[in-house]
């Protein structure tokens, strides 16, 4: 019924965008959801640096802490995959992950054998393999048992500080080009623009929502579940920082949060949507099990599939019901293709 | 139920459009037509390649092997553009990993140089190395592999332990055989396996020439057949040709599901501008022939002879009908338009890398950290494809074919049940 009242109403009001409702769904979703999102990245990466500046023993709890909450930061925002976290390969460089190949530890072997200059300043160190910069490259120097410890500790104390002064800078460069520029690309779509109309707008603003559920089922918990016989608990992200769940609550929030605005105006839908998100944060939660080592159980690992089978069911309610309400589809996406 | 959640914009045109003059049972025709067309051409590209395999074995030398090399190159014509049809068709889905899988731990098949390293992480077996070992142990069998056969290499050793990077079969397994590890890094230059690699007796150069010989060649007559099959699906009556045709709106969601995956997550993502982000030459998608300039061009050329509804065969004639250009401009001229220019933009920059890689400047060297005019070959490319993508997506709204399009698995496996 909606989509057809829609069509007329566009038919009979052709170029009349401000009595688009959609507006207010696109301006909350930018001022509530991505802006203060960025903000929080920056703020935290910058801390990062910082801290990483006054000392930057793996160990050292204050590092650390400033790492864990800079990560964050990023999980909670790295669904919105498009304009400032595509340019330039900015996602990337924050984090390349997975890494089925083990290009991370290859790359930074790599550096800190060859004790490679490219560490002296963070425009340089632009030019490495995203395999060894941001946060999972990281983790690997803060966490990993081998690379924590590895080569000269000068050159692995300033390869953690510039490591972290280009998370700061590339953190600030995403942020800056939304508040900058991006941030009106979106509200105000133009005939030759990137975005040419609200639905394609919309159309954006929806794909990151079902793709950042897709990456959240069938990465975050799909690669450690394997098959039945044969679990792969080593996949699970950042299971050295045991980061693993933290993920999955972190985007769940985030992708909650999202859903929320979207789905504003329909009651039902948005009742449906907040119980499916609880459901599979309660059963994360229940799980206790931070780094999904469980998987290799036959009976446990069930727990972790339900988690999995929950947010299936929200990514049904999300194609089928709010996707027709907006009147988008999520269209294509990084994850197609193998 | 799912007929009433149409777009407000395909609403528009089914308001604005009296009648279609193109049918839509025309272009999945000339669809499938193409398909069937671009199957055996493969097929018979890869025919001659496994005459000239068998030439190598019989009589090894090396003018054989280079004989062998070039009918190897001509058959990754056809093929790669047959990659189009790969995401919106289940059965080509299903099928494809046998023939084109890809990136491959070759330390399965033959010996590699010290610096490959031995098991992973992520690859118990990236250095078991089936050619110099007739039994061994896998999962926990015991595997006799005395006589290398194609059955061998399809169950038993392809994808195994349940890790894709096990890859034993298809072009890129028999690449490997022929031209050896790339150990030339970032420099210019593909694998240099030597033709005694095949020779008899003394001559035999790394060991096991025999054995060796005997996995090149169950590779290509296995590569033969999974392609005969193939073929086979596409003619009239075939499986691929009558799914595809079973609905006409899901059949036209399946070509640009097809075109905009392939563009998007898979080229443009996956194959390209990875291995660029990585600096990594293993990342090319044909790593020992150094033949990744070929394999995105012709990757993007199949994306947009499918849409203009036109293929040039293996011996040059033309195949061609009615399109889903035709359909597209019926509709909406300008998208058409955009459509068409996008796709010629996308094969200007994929012509870029191509014309550079054979006037000398190798896709490995493109992918060094700091190669600026490398970065900008590649980007351009990927920037093409991304851009496209925009324009198919566009199309699939214009067309009305939004929930059907993208609803993933689901409409790939069963087209009825987004009908219902």
């Amino acid at each position: 019924m909606k989509p057809i009242r829609m069509a007329i109403a566009l038919l009979a009001l052709p170029g009349i965008a401000a009595a688009d409702p959609m507006d207010r769904v696109i301006d909350d979703t930018i001022d509530m959801h991505i802006l203060p999102r960025f903000a929080a990245l920056n703020d935290l990466t910058q801390t990062l640096a910082d801290v990483a500046a006054e000392d930057c023993d793996p160990d050292a709890v204050a590092l650390r802490s400033a790492y864990g909450d800079a990560f964050d930061a990023w999980i909670s925002a790295s669904h919105l995959r498009f304009g400032p976290t595509e340019a330039n390969d900015r996602a990337f460089a924050l984090a390349f992950w997975p890494d089925s190949r083990g290009a991370t530890p290859r790359a930074l072997k790599s550096l800190i054998a060859e004790q490679d200059p490219v560490v002296a300043s963070a425009d340089a160190f632009r030019q490495v393999s995203i395999a060894a910069r941001g946060f999972y490259a990281m983790e690997f120097l803060l966490f990993d048992d081998t690379l924590k410890q590895a080569g000269d500790p000068q050159y692995h104390c300033n390869l953690i500080q510039t490591m972290s002064t280009d998370i700061a800078l590339t953190s600030h460069n995403i942020f800056e080009e939304w508040q900058s520029e991006f941030a009106i690309t979106l509200r105000e779509p133009l005939p030759a623009g990137v975005y040419r109309s609200n639905d394609e707008v919309l159309q954006e603003l929806f794909k990151a929502l079902a793709t950042g559920l897709q990456f959240t089922a069938d990465t975050r918990l799909g690669r450690p579940l394997g098959t039945f016989d044969r679990p792969r608990p080593t996949r699970s992200e950042a299971r050295r920082s045991e980061r693993s769940a933290r993920h999955v609550m972190l985007s769940l929030t985030a992708l909650r949060d999202l859903s929320e605005i979207l789905a504003r105006g329909d009651t039902k839908l948005m009742t449906s949507l907040d119980a499916s998100f609880q459901r599979a944060l309660s059963q994360l939660s229940e799980l206790d099990d931070p780094t999904f080592a469980s998987v290799s159980n036959p009976q446990a690992r069930f727990k972790v599939e339900v988690i999995q089978n929950s947010i299936e069911a929200i990514r049904t309610i999300v194609r089928d019901e709010l996707g027709p309400k907006l009147g988008v589809a999520a269209g294509f996406n990084a994850l197609d293709g193998d | 139920m799912k007929n009433t959640l149409l777009s407000s914009s395909a609403l528009l045109v089914a308001f604005a459009t009296p009648a279609l003059a193109v049918e839509k049972s025309e272009v999945l025709d000339t669809y499938a037509d193409i398909a069937a067309a671009k199957y055996e051409d493969s097929l018979v590209t890869a025919q001659t390649l496994q005459s000239a395999v068998n030439a190598l074995v019989a009589n090894p030398s090396a003018e054989a092997l280079q004989a062998a090399k070039d009918a190897w190159l001509a058959a990754r014509v056809p093929y790669q553009q047959t990659e189009v049809y790969r995401f919106g068709n289940a059965i080509v889905d299903d099928w494809e990993g046998k023939v084109n899988a890809w990136p491959l731990d070759e330390g399965l098949i033959d010996y590699v140089d010290a610096s490959y390293g031995g098991p992973s992480d992520e690859n118990e077996f990236a250095a078991l190395n089936v050619v110099a070992n007739p039994t061994f142990t896998l999962s926990g069998n015991a595997v006799d592999a005395t006589d290398i056969t194609p059955t061998l290499l399809a169950e038993t050793l392809h994808e195994a332990d349940g890790i894709e990077a096990n890859v034993a079969t298809g072009y890129h397994a028999i690449e490997f055989l022929l031209w050896g590890q790339d150990l030339n890094g970032h420099e210019s230059g593909a694998g240099n396996r030597p033709w005694t690699d095949y020779a008899a007796g003394d001559a035999c150069t790394n060991d096991n020439c025999g054995r060796r010989a005997d996995y090149l060649v169950a590779a290509t007559d296995l590569l033969v057949s999974d392609l005969e099959w193939m073929s086979a699906q596409w003619v009239d009556g075939g499986a691929a040709r009558t799914a595809l045709t079973a609905n006409t709106d899901a059949g036209l969601a399946a070509i640009l599901t097809g075109m905009g995956s392939l563009s998007y997550g898979e080229q443009a993502g996956e194959r390209m501008r990875l291995g660029l982000m990585l600096n990594d030459p293993e990342e090319e998608h044909s790593c020992f022939a150094d033949n990744t300039h070929n394999d995105h061009y012709f990757d993007g050329l199949g994306v947009q002879n499918v849409y203009l509804g036109e293929y040039v065969r293996a011996d040059g004639t033309l195949v061609s009908g009615p399109s889903l250009s035709d359909l597209v401009s019926a509709a909406d001229a300008s998208l058409d338009a955009e459509m068409q220019g996008k796709l010629s933009t996308t094969m200007m920059s994929l012509a870029r890398i191509k014309t550079a890689a054979e006037a000398g400047f190798a896709y490995d060297q493109m992918l060094e950290r700091g190669n600026a005019s490398g970065e900008a070959l590649v980007m351009g490319g990927v920037n093409g494809l991304i851009d496209q993508t925009r324009s198919i997506e566009r199309v699939v709204s214009t067309l009305g074919l939004d929930q059907i399009a993208f609803e993933g698995s689901d409409s790939l496996d069963d087209p009825e049940a987004v009908f219902q």
